[in-house]
Parts: C-alpha cells; structure tokens; sequence
C-alpha cells in the first residue's frame, strides 16, 4: 500500500532560520567579548540592544556585538538578558 | 600583575598641544558638532570655579563665564595616543589600548627586564613623558587596576596586592562602575554608594533588582574577573594625504580627492597584496581643528571603488571646509584572508541547479531540500524573520 504523500507532507513542519546558537564567549568588565569560541577577537565592529516581547512572558533582552576574529571571520553574538549566556547569531 | 596607564582628560590635553597657554586659564573640551551640549574634560582652574566635565554648556557658562571652550581635535588626540602607545611598545610592553587616555599592559614579562615591578612601571611612566601627567595603577584584575588609576596622582604607581583589593575597593564611589546614571541613581536612593557596601550584598538580589548590568557592576565591585591582557597588534602605516591651496567645501572636489587618495594608496609596493580591512579618513579643518572618521569594511578589499564608495558618504559629516584630506589604511588583512565567493553572482544555470536538487532529494529522502520564506522581516528578532519551509516539488 502506497502512503499518501499529502499526510507526510503535513507532518513536516517548518524550521526557523538563524537561530542562535550556543557560544563560549569571555567578555572584558564591560561586557564586551574579548574571546569567542577560542578565538581572540581583533576589533569589535558595532553593539546593539534588542528589547522585545517585553508584554510577554518571555521577553528578548539581548546585547548584540558583531565582531572580527583574529581568522578574520565576521561573526554576531549576543548576551542573553533574559536567560543568561552568550550565543551566536547569523543574519542579525 | 595588570597594569593600567590613566591620563585624565586625555582629549583636552591632546587639544591644548597647540595652545599651551590656556593650561593654567578655565577652559573645557567643546561639545561635538551635532553632539548633546555636554562638554568634556576641564582643566584644573576650571574645576576649581565649578565647572565639572559633562556639564550642559548652558550650565557651565553660567558658573563660570570666562570659560574658554577648546574645540575638540580628535585627529591630533588619536595622532598623540598613538605616539605614547608606541613609545610603550618600544619600551618592552604588550599594550592593550581600551580607549585614548586608557591602556592595560601586563608587567610579568618585563619585571625581569627592569629590575623589578617598580623599576619597570618607572621605565612606563617614562615612556609617556612628564608633560601627559599620567599615573599607573597595578592590580591582579583589570578593574582593580582601572580604580587603582583613577586614585593614583599624577605620576604616581599605585600597587594593589591581591590581599589588598577588597579593601582598597571598598571606600570607592560607585562612579568607577560602568553603569548606567539611572542604575546609579537606583543604587544611591537605596543607600548604596561605595563599592564595599554594593560588594557586601547577595549577588543574586542585585541581579533581581538591577538585571545583568547591575550583576556585572556587582561582581567589578568585588575584584573583576581574572582575564589576561592581549597587546594589540600594531597598526598599518600607510597613509597618503593632500593638501589643498585652498580650503575645500565642495563636495564633489572632496570626492575626486578622495577617488585620487585611494588610487595612489592602494599603489603603494609597502601594502604587499594585503586587503584592506579598516580605513581611517582625517582631515585638517580650515579654524584649526581636526575630523576622523574610522570604517572597517564588511570584506577586506582591494577594490578602490569600493573603499571609495563606503568612505564618500562619510565626507558629508565634514563640519568645516578642509585644508588637507588624509586616508589612512589603519588594519591590513594577511595575503590570504579574502574568502571569495563560491559562485559569482548570477552565474548559476536553474535548470542544473533543479536537476541537483532532485538529486539530492532521491539519495536523502524527502525534507532534505528547504526554501526560506521571509514572514516577519522587520522583526527585531533575527530568528522569527524567516522559516526554511520543506519543499519536495
């Protein structure tokens, strides 16, 4: 007996993209990162707030630095306010 | 052990270099063009009438009104702080510049090159010159170092031990904290306002009051994390400047200098094939003061079009007509770090892209191939901007 494709396809549900990603982040007193993943960081290119969903019950409260890494990498993290710790973070 | 160089009101020494004989007179850095009306550091004859650097304009004027107000020269101030962070680097210290008048180097690796920790932040004091009045603090942690400095005369070296550091902290103001004023302001309505007294309380109920902000001001009043100090690597030296017969507030003559500044740096045999990846613009203004602007470059490039193109807007902020327009290459990639692009824009064939994809979906199984569809794209929130949706079609 043959499946019926439209019921696989509704089971599939979509994922979100860019979602952040756990990183391991030294930060100086000021709580900009010095380390990320290992890596040292070269120059710190910019630093943002993001508040939102503040009526909710979980609310984003992140700091957001996007930083060049010795490699030269261009990479995004962000300390979470909410929940604590530091993630990475494509497409902000 | 950590140490920290602290030159008190750094950017108004650097300004009154030129004008050495407003030192002893009132006087304060003038606010930014376009900036909030505060201004800057005073000198020591104005704070002795009552002005306090980040007064209101308004309000400084009134307490003292003979106060000369120095218009900021931010080309010179970056050009002296640089020469003092050299100066330190050729006397044997990694420095890790953290803002003009600011640097932390480690003293561990030339103790024994000067005989001693005193000899050595001697040999520092000396490597900055008696004219920048500077002072060292020494501490185990970097904010004990900073508090250190900031309490230190100077030419002073103030040496913290590690014993010594919850106590030498403890009767200092909370100003020292990188917080916000309304987080201090909490702080002092609750009747703190000595670090010993923010120290003393439970780490977690600060959290619960004042957030993350006040948490990390909480664990600075207790000493600081233990983190190393990483010197800095050196900056490019490639500079090309031209100077005008005549002061320049055309824009579009600014563009062309700038188009001809590119060209001839980028030229130059000392960049040996390395991209570019942060440019400084400076320019003398006609009045005597100075403009910078530093840009880093979302990909290191040697494409003077490009650099030109990111650096040309910035030329609109020029408050005053130019005398000389200088470009710096401030940071250079090595040879090999441009990451080029897997396929050139444009360039891909649909219907082999299609017929790829159909063969990834028969050796993965459905639901290995996705499509990204946008539905919040204005969102703050990066990950609720769009949903990679499955696609078997």
């Amino acid at each position: 007996m043959v499946a019926d494709s439209r019921d696989a396809r509704a089971v599939r549900s979509a994922g979100r993209l860019n979602e952040p990603r756990p990183a391991r982040v030294e930060a100086n007193f000021d709580g900009t990162p010095w380390q990320v993943n290992h890596i040292p960081v070269s120059l710190l290119r910019e630093e943002w707030r993001v508040l939102d969903r503040w009526w909710t019950e979980s609310p984003v409260v992140r700091r957001y630095f996007e930083v060049v890494l010795e490699t030269g990498e261009n990479t995004v993290v962000f300390n979470d306010g909410a929940g604590g710790g530091w993630y990475t973070q494509r497409g902000a | 052990m950590i140490a920290c160089l602290s030159i008190p009101g750094f950017e108004l020494k650097a300004a009154l270099r030129a004008r050495p004989s407003l030192e002893l007179r009132p006087a304060a850095l003038a606010p930014e063009p376009g900036a909030e009306p505060l201004i800057g550091p005073v000198t020591a004859a104005a704070e002795a009438l009552g002005v306090r650097p980040q007064m209101r304009l308004g309000e400084a004027l009134a307490t003292c009104p003979q106060l000369v107000l120095v218009e900021p020269d931010p080309a010179s101030a970056e050009q002296a702080w640089e020469e003092i962070v050299r100066g330190l680097e050729d006397a044997g210290f990694a420095v890790d510049p953290a803002a003009p008048g600011i640097a932390y180097f480690e003293t561990r690796g030339v103790e024994r090159l000067y005989g001693g920790l005193d000899a050595a932040l001697r040999r520092a004091l000396a490597a900055v010159g008696p004219q920048w009045d500077a002072r060292i603090g020494v501490a185990g942690r970097r904010f004990a170092a900073l508090a250190a400095a900031s309490v230190a005369r100077g030419g002073q070296l103030l040496v913290v031990r590690d014993e010594e550091v919850g106590n030498f902290l403890a009767p200092l103001p909370l100003s020292l904290l990188p917080l916000e004023r309304q987080r201090s302001a909490e702080l002092e309505a609750l009747g703190v306002r000595r670090l010993g007294q923010l120290a003393g309380l439970p780490g977690g109920a600060v959290a619960e009051r004042l957030g993350p902000d006040g948490r990390r001001a909480w664990g600075l009043a207790r000493g600081g994390a233990a983190a190393r100090v990483r010197g800095r690597r050196p900056p490019s030296e490639l500079i090309e400047a031209l100077e005008f017969p005549e002061a320049v507030g055309n824009e579009l003559t600014l563009r062309r200098a700038l188009g001809a500044l590119v060209e001839t740096i980028l030229a130059r045999p000392e960049r040996r094939d390395r991209f570019v990846r942060k440019v400084a613009l400076a320019a003398h203004l006609v009045g005597g003061g100075s403009w910078r602007r530093t840009l880093t470059l979302r990909e290191p490039s040697t494409d003077a079009d490009r650099i030109r193109i990111a650096l040309a807007p910035r030329l609109a902020e020029l408050p005053a007509p130019v005398l000389e327009l200088r470009l710096e290459l401030v940071e250079l990639t090595e040879p090999s770090g441009h990451q080029l692009e897997l396929l050139a824009a444009g360039a891909e064939d649909r219907s082999r892209l299609r017929e790829g994809l159909r063969q990834v979906r028969a050796s993965t199984g459905t639901g290995s191939v996705c499509t990204v569809v946008e539905v919040a794209p204005w969102s703050r929130i990066p990950e609720t901007r769009a949903l990679f949706v499955p696609r078997d079609d």
